[in-house]
């Protein structure tokens, strides 16, 4: 009798996947004929302008990496998806761009040029003073969240974190347009980071502008990726956070402070998505309250794209939704307005074609 | 035993401290001012409220802090004065926050410093205001005095009434008081009387036929907002409350009922200009068809996924709304005009009080509806997965198809909803289908009593009527929103008006624990 029930609860499971890869395949042909018309036959954009879509692009995936890396972790964790997390983000753009307001006014007069002021004369303190005030912010908020608004709920059903995580959400971005007001704002570089400057590629004989800004922020996430990498696999709070996230309950009874690792899993998460945001402000140039919204679902599209719990998944997943949304609309030939209308569609295919993401392992259902 | 209560003195003090600050960055010192003073019957919508007022906003205020900073009489030990040197700390700390904020502020009015340019909430008539119109040290000063006082005092009586048992013998009283009105013992068979019953009911219905006539245009669109509103929560309620499965982007099934029933009736863009009534069923049709469509891939994953879904899947109906691509069809982001009203037998309704029956027999259907439902053996299969979906797959409900069917009956309820709404603005455009829409509906549900049907009327009355009467707060309106998601879940998760089923089945069921309990 036992036997029976599994075999046909294996074949629904087997034709249920069948028919996901089905849908998979028929999805994925009509794509790539979509391209090929585009690519092949109509010829709209030469070389020069698919390697500037790559690269602004992988730009704008490694920040997506950093704030997927978040949601990735505390649902390893938690089995929550953090939904105020583009929210923390956010708040971190803000603490860079009042950062470099602040150094705007404050004189630091040379011989040279006495007009000068701080943010000029010493750009690269500016800066870092910029990602340590923007990195505090978001750790800070990060912390707070998880210590009012979810670690009373440790017990709740899901649901309740969800919505509670919905309300958190919905707060902070009202609670940032009522103090800051709804307009966007300026975030004025340091001249070494103009936006309008850069290496210069030549790709079949057209320069390729590569904006000092897109390196910078390249290059800065791919470090922070390598150190959390190195923290979760090489040290004793990393041990901590892998085995909690394995199983609370026997971390607890090998003497992990639980709650300690969640807080800390929440404040490295904030830290990281702070990054992201003072980022954000300095390659984007322009910081609202809306700011964190849209790259928070996109993010959250990529750590599940990569498979949600795994870090090097959302790592992986960021940078591909970053590529797929920056070709995207030109490969298929549609409207550059809709390119958020392609994140979402990739969060709605994974979950059709393969729920537990490209490097996700098959998670139990309770997890999934 | 001293120590602690330091402690939470400190502690209430740095939190109201924030919460001071926070309220003043965001301007909601203005506000609260202006509604003290607009009790006192004094309007201030073109200058700043009078500091007298906003002294009383901070003493309110100070009042609740100084209530939450006092221990509660658990232990024997805490006197009255740990009680007062908690509070005294509490003010002490939370005053400081207050002043230190009017000295910078104060400072940059008198430096001419304008701080609107990073933060418009703060206008130098606030900072006026905030520094009760005196100097920013004699202000700060009596800021400062003024909450250390306040809330030092609020703590003792606090403390002092909690311990005497005032509190617990008043609301004895009062509970008394109000069951001798209407004991509950006559309430009950009052209510088990037929005739009471039908009066009951007849003079229901003779109010709801004869109010919208009376009470005129303003209020007819007030309420009728809200009648939409319990509409979309009682459809949001079968997935949410009784399947136990989050919807976010309830907002495009809305979207769809209305961009339906707008296109098949409007003159432009497609002048098809069909009957009212065959456009409202096909526009609840084709919600329910975007549920079926969007839960067949999502539903038998877990939960939260289907929340993301859903909020990525409204997301991209607003931006292909607004969007180029679809100007032609939709008219992009000008919107419907002239959108039909309901014609019967050849004559056309559409004037408010028209439209205010129209909702309300709406309104009286879902609700019917509803209780069917929840009668019903399908009602009983989502309570089941909702507590434990898979006890409910053992005992042979197929949770994949019971939910399907509840988001398609969501959605169907959110065309109608959306349909409905279109008719009676006559208009219909994307920004009418704002992510907002799906918060507002979310935390009706969720305040009033997830799962319970006169729990929704009764934030649907709450959290779309009150605001239109509090139209200062309007501004604040989201913010309050999420605050109160979050402290909903922690403090009451079952919302104001709880579902009784629960507590019924718990009563029922043998307990599990045997004897013991």
């Amino acid at each position: 009798m036992e036997k029976t029930n599994s075999t046909s609860a294996q074949n629904k499971l087997r034709v249920e996947r069948s028919l996901r890869v089905f849908a998979g395949v028929v999805i994925g042909v009509f794509l790539l004929w979509r391209m090929y018309n585009v690519l092949a036959v109509e010829q709209n954009f030469g070389a020069d302008t698919w390697v500037r879509f790559g690269l602004s692009g992988l730009i704008l995936g490694g920040m997506y990496a950093l704030i997927a890396i978040g949601y990735t972790l505390v649902y390893g964790i938690m089995f929550m998806i953090n939904f105020a997390h583009g929210e923390v983000m956010m708040l971190g753009a803000f603490g860079g761009f009042f950062t470099f307001e602040a150094l705007r006014f404050l004189p630091a007069p040379s011989a040279t040029n006495p007009g000068l002021n701080f943010l000029n004369a010493h750009p690269f303190i500016s800066i870092g003073l910029a990602f340590a005030v923007g990195i505090f912010i978001s750790a800070v908020s990060g912390y707070f969240l998880e210590k009012i608004a979810y670690r009373p709920l440790r017990k709740a059903p899901r649901l309740i974190l969800l919505i509670t995580a919905i309300g958190a959400s919905i707060f902070l971005q009202n609670f940032a347009m009522l103090m800051f007001g709804p307009q966007r704002k300026n975030v004025i570089n340091p001249d070494i980071l103009d936006r309008s400057a850069g290496w210069t590629l030549i790709v079949s004989d057209k320069a390729v502008l590569i904006p000092y800004t897109g390196i910078f922020s390249l290059a800065l996430s791919a470090f922070l990726m390598i150190g959390l990498y190195v923290l979760v696999q090489r040290t004793k709070l990393g041990r901590a956070m892998r085995s909690v996230a394995q199983d609370k309950n026997t971390a607890a009874l090998m003497g992990v402070d639980v709650d300690d690792v969640i807080s800390k899993t929440f404040i490295i998460s904030g830290a990281l998505a702070g990054a992201a945001g003072v980022m954000w402000g300095i390659h984007m140039g322009l910081v609202n309250h809306y700011t964190g919204f849209l790259p928070g679902i996109k993010a959250f599209t990529a750590a599940v794209m990569g498979g949600i719990g795994n870090i090097p998944g959302a790592m992986l997943g960021g940078m591909a939704l970053g590529v797929i949304e920056a070709i995207g609309p030109a490969a298929l030939g549609i409207d550059f307005q809709l390119k958020d209308v392609i994140a979402f569609s990739i969060l709605v295919l994974v979950l059709i074609v393969r729920p537990s993401g490209i490097l996700g392992e098959k998670l139990s259902e309770e997890k999934l | 035993m001293r120590t602690s209560a330091i402690n939470n003195g400190l502690r209430s003090g740095v939190i109201f401290g924030v919460i001071i600050a926070a309220m003043f960055l965001i301007g909601f010192t203005v506000t609260g001012a202006g509604l003290i003073g607009k009790i006192f019957g004094v309007s201030s919508s073109y200058s700043a409220p009078a500091p007298a007022f906003f002294a009383i906003f901070i003493i309110l205020i100070s009042a609740w802090a100084g209530a939450s900073a006092a221990p509660r009489p658990i232990a024997e030990a805490d006197t009255l004065r740990q009680a007062l040197s908690g509070g005294l700390i509490a003010g002490v700390v939370s005053g400081l926050f207050a002043a230190v904020l009017g000295l910078i502020f104060g400072g940059l009015l008198a430096n001419q410093i304008d701080p609107r340019a990073y933060l418009p909430a703060v206008s130098p008539d606030s900072i006026k205001m905030f520094l009760l119109n005196q100097s920013s040290l004699m202000g700060s000063v009596l800021l400062f005095a003024l909450i250390a006082a306040s809330v030092s005092a609020s703590a003792g009586l606090a403390f002092f009434l909690r311990n005497s048992g005032w509190v617990e013998n008043k609301s004895k009283q009062t509970f008394n008081a109000l069951s001798g009105i209407l004991p509950a013992e006559r309430a009950a068979s009052l209510s088990r009387n037929p005739y009471a019953r039908y009066a009951f009911w007849a003079l229901s219905a003779a109010a709801l036929i004869i109010l919208p006539r009376a009470w005129g245009g303003y209020w007819n669109y007030v309420l009728g907002t809200v009648g939409i509103y319990i509409i979309l929560g009682l459809g949001l309620n079968i997935i949410t409350g009784w399947a136990g499965q989050l919807v976010i982007g309830y907002v495009a099934f809305f979207a769809i009922g209305a961009y339906t029933f707008a296109l098949l009736t409007a003159p432009e863009p497609h002048h098809l200009m069909w009957n009212f009534w065959i456009a409202l069923a096909l526009g609840t049709l084709t919600a329910g068809i975007a549920g079926l469509l969007i839960g067949l891939p999502i539903l038998n994953l877990r939960g939260d996924y289907l929340a993301i879904v859903t909020l990525g899947f409204a997301e991209i109906i607003r931006i292909l709304l607004k969007s180029d691509l679809l100007t032609e069809f939709t008219t992009g982001p000008r919107g419907i005009r002239d959108i039909a009203g309901p014609t019967l037998f050849g004559q056309s309704f559409v004037s408010d009080v028209d439209f205010m029956y129209l909702i309300i027999i709406a309104v009286f259907i879902v609700t019917f509806a509803a209780y069917r439902l929840q009668n019903s053996r399908t009602g009983k299969a989502w309570f089941a997965i909702n507590l434990d979906e898979t006890v409910a797959r053992a005992t042979g409900i197929n949770a994949f198809v019971s939910k399907l069917l509840a988001l398609t009956l969501s959605a169907a309820i959110a065309g109608l909803a959306g349909a409905l709404y279109a008719s009676r603005n006559q208009f219909t455009g994307p920004d009418d289908h704002v992510l907002m829409v799906s918060v507002n509906v979310l935390c009706l549900v969720i305040v009033g009593g997830i799962g319970n049907i006169p729990g929704i009327f009764l934030g649907a009355f709450a959290l779309k009527g009150l605001p239109e009467v509090l139209r200062e707060t309007e501004n604040y309106r989201l913010l309050i929103f999420g605050a109160l998601l979050v402290v909903m879940m922690r403090l009451r998760p079952e919302g104001f008006l709880p579902a009784r089923r629960p507590a019924l089945e718990n009563r029922d069921a043998p307990s599990p624990s045997g004897k013991e309990a």
